[in-house]
């Protein structure tokens, strides 16, 4: 149970680019999970050469996922978007840079399970009876800080409400004076940044391969689709949701299960509330 | 001093011409009214102003203290830059976001930016029902809230122009009223130049200092007075059904 939720902001960390860049910008971006396994490596060879803390790598790598992002989008956006065929073509596209990702790092690092290693990990803290491992604990306040920092950026900046706006209505955004390419590439980059950490989290809970992405995307859509399409507090809520039914069916009926648990709720949501727990 | 100047502008959508070798002047401190009924090209003068629309032929320029600035070659973000604001046809709200995030994002144009203040508590006192919602989404509110509320997004700019299309559109009469009222009214106290695009010559004419006549997509009359106005056939023809 306290797994679970330990789990469930981690998540949070995880769906956060999703529901940035799924659920506002309505850019089905299914690499997401890719980008996160490539933040993962980042972390593993600057924690493996340089002894770097992998959390701190994610951070100072979400600059370089950041442009990566821009320039991802830019592409999607002259090859496709522009010309109004995104849907379909543009889910293709993501399904080619997913496979590229993927591919890369079996090439370069194999694959076999890398892992990270710093202080905390490995240790515990002991909370009236409950051992919670640090390496549970430290992802979960970093997923919480980035939940609460997008939210910020969301609500307080012009920038985030132009993201909130730019789906609804590009050319009323235009007659507010703000570029809706402009405004789609930065919250595609920021979506992106955002993989950077979650992915130096995930390394820091369990060891990665390159295909460890096929188990998150199940996951990432089905919290961005409970939590109500681009809501970053609906995002937590259903990010710990599904962190606790996770854990309660891998306890009750094995690890094997939990997986199925997203599918579950994406397929009830979809068919009991489909604008989600938080949807506008 | 500032006016927009458009000049024997041709435009229309690939081979459609909507407005043919059309001039109006809007000069500043003055609410111009443009006239005339559905499909004549009112909407597409303004979208040609705004940039929406790129003219096929002809100049549109905003002459800013004697600077001339061309605005066929300038986005829709640069003209709205300039000052230049508009309430579109049909509100175009973001419907998914609530009354004060709307309002919040017509302060996107950084000049406008030191001004949200001000500009939010001009909004509420003019529209003083846009307060009591400012949580609720915009999608949720009836027509005419709507309409106060895309009015008092495009004041959120600090524009020193405003365009209006169609404001009477989808609105109960004593709405229209209403709204063109506090138009004047914050036309007056912003020092705003106002061109309205509208079909409800009563209305419209309550509120003009001047107007222009658009007939398939041609200026077919200059009015120096909403008198002379009144007093031309066409509007005797399409309007008061003398």
């Amino acid at each position: 149970m306290v797994a679970g939720l330990l789990l469930g902001g981690f998540y949070a960390a995880v769906s956060l680019g999703v529901s940035l860049i799924f659920g506002l910008l309505d850019i089905a971006n299914i690499a997401q999970p890719a980008f996160v396994i490539l933040g993962s490596y980042a972390a593993y060879v600057m924690n493996s050469s340089f002894g770097l803390d992998p959390i701190l790598t994610g951070l100072l790598f979400t600059p370089v996922f950041y442009f990566l992002g821009a320039v991802v989008y830019r592409l999607y956006y002259g090859s496709f978007e522009r010309r109004g065929d995104e849907s379909l073509r543009g889910l293709v596209f993501f399904f080619g840079v997913l496979f590229i990702i993927e591919v890369s790092l079996s090439l370069k690092y194999g694959v076999d399970y890398r892992l990270v290693d710093a202080a905390y990990i490995g240790k515990s803290i002991d909370l009236g009876g409950v051992g919670i491992a640090f390496r549970l604990l430290v992802p979960c306040l970093v997923g919480l800080a980035m939940t609460l920092a997008l939210h910020l950026f969301l609500s307080r900046t012009f920038y985030g409400r132009a993201v909130m706006a730019v789906s609804q209505d590009r050319l009323a955004l235009r007659l507010m004076g703000a570029d809706p390419v402009q405004i789609k590439t930065i919250a595609f980059g920021v979506g992106i940044a955002a993989a950077s950490l979650a992915g130096a989290l995930l390394i820091t809970i369990a060891p990665v391969v390159p295909s460890t992405d096929r188990d998150y995307i199940g996951r990432m859509f089905a919290i961005t689709v409970l939590g109500g399409m681009g809501s970053v507090a609906g995002t937590l809520v259903a990010a710990v949701i599904l962190g606790v039914a996770e854990s309660l069916m891998a306890t009750f009926f094995g690890p094997s299960w939990s997986l199925a648990v997203s599918f579950g709720i994406l397929l009830v949501v979809l068919a009991v509330r489909p604008a989600g727990l938080f949807g506008r | 001093m500032s006016r927009i100047v458009v000049r024997d502008v041709d435009a229309g959508y690939g081979a459609v011409r909507v407005l043919h070798g059309v001039s109006i002047e809007i000069r500043q401190g003055e609410t111009v009214a443009l006239l005339g009924t559905n499909g004549n090209g009112k909407s597409t003068l303004i979208k040609c102003i705004m940039g929406i629309v790129r003219p096929a032929a002809g100049e549109i320029f905003l002459d800013s203290d004697g600077t001339r600035i061309d605005l066929t070659t300038k986005s829709t973000e640069e003209i709205v830059g300039l000052g230049i604001a508009l309430v579109p046809e049909g509100r175009r709200l973001f419907p998914k976001l609530t009354v004060e995030e709307n309002l919040l994002l017509g302060a996107y144009r950084t000049a406008a930016r030191g001004d949200i203040e001000r500009n939010l508590a001009f909004g509420f006192e003019a529209f003083p029902v846009l307060r009591e919602r400012r949580r609720q989404l915009a999608g949720n509110m009836s027509g005419g809230e709507q309409q106060m509320l895309a009015v008092a997004r495009a004041l959120m700019s600090s524009p020193r122009i405003l365009l209006v299309d169609e404001p009477s559109v989808g609105l109960a009469p004593i709405l229209v009223s209403r709204v063109i009222a506090k138009i004047k009214e914050l036309k007056d106290r912003h020092d705003l130049t106002v061109l309205m695009a509208e079909q409800n010559f009563n209305q419209a004419t309550k509120i003009a200092d001047r107007g222009y006549i658009i007939v398939h997509g041609r200026i077919e009359f200059e009015g120096q007075s909403t008198q002379q106005l009144r007093d031309h056939e066409l509007v005797k023809k399409y309007y008061l059904g003398v």
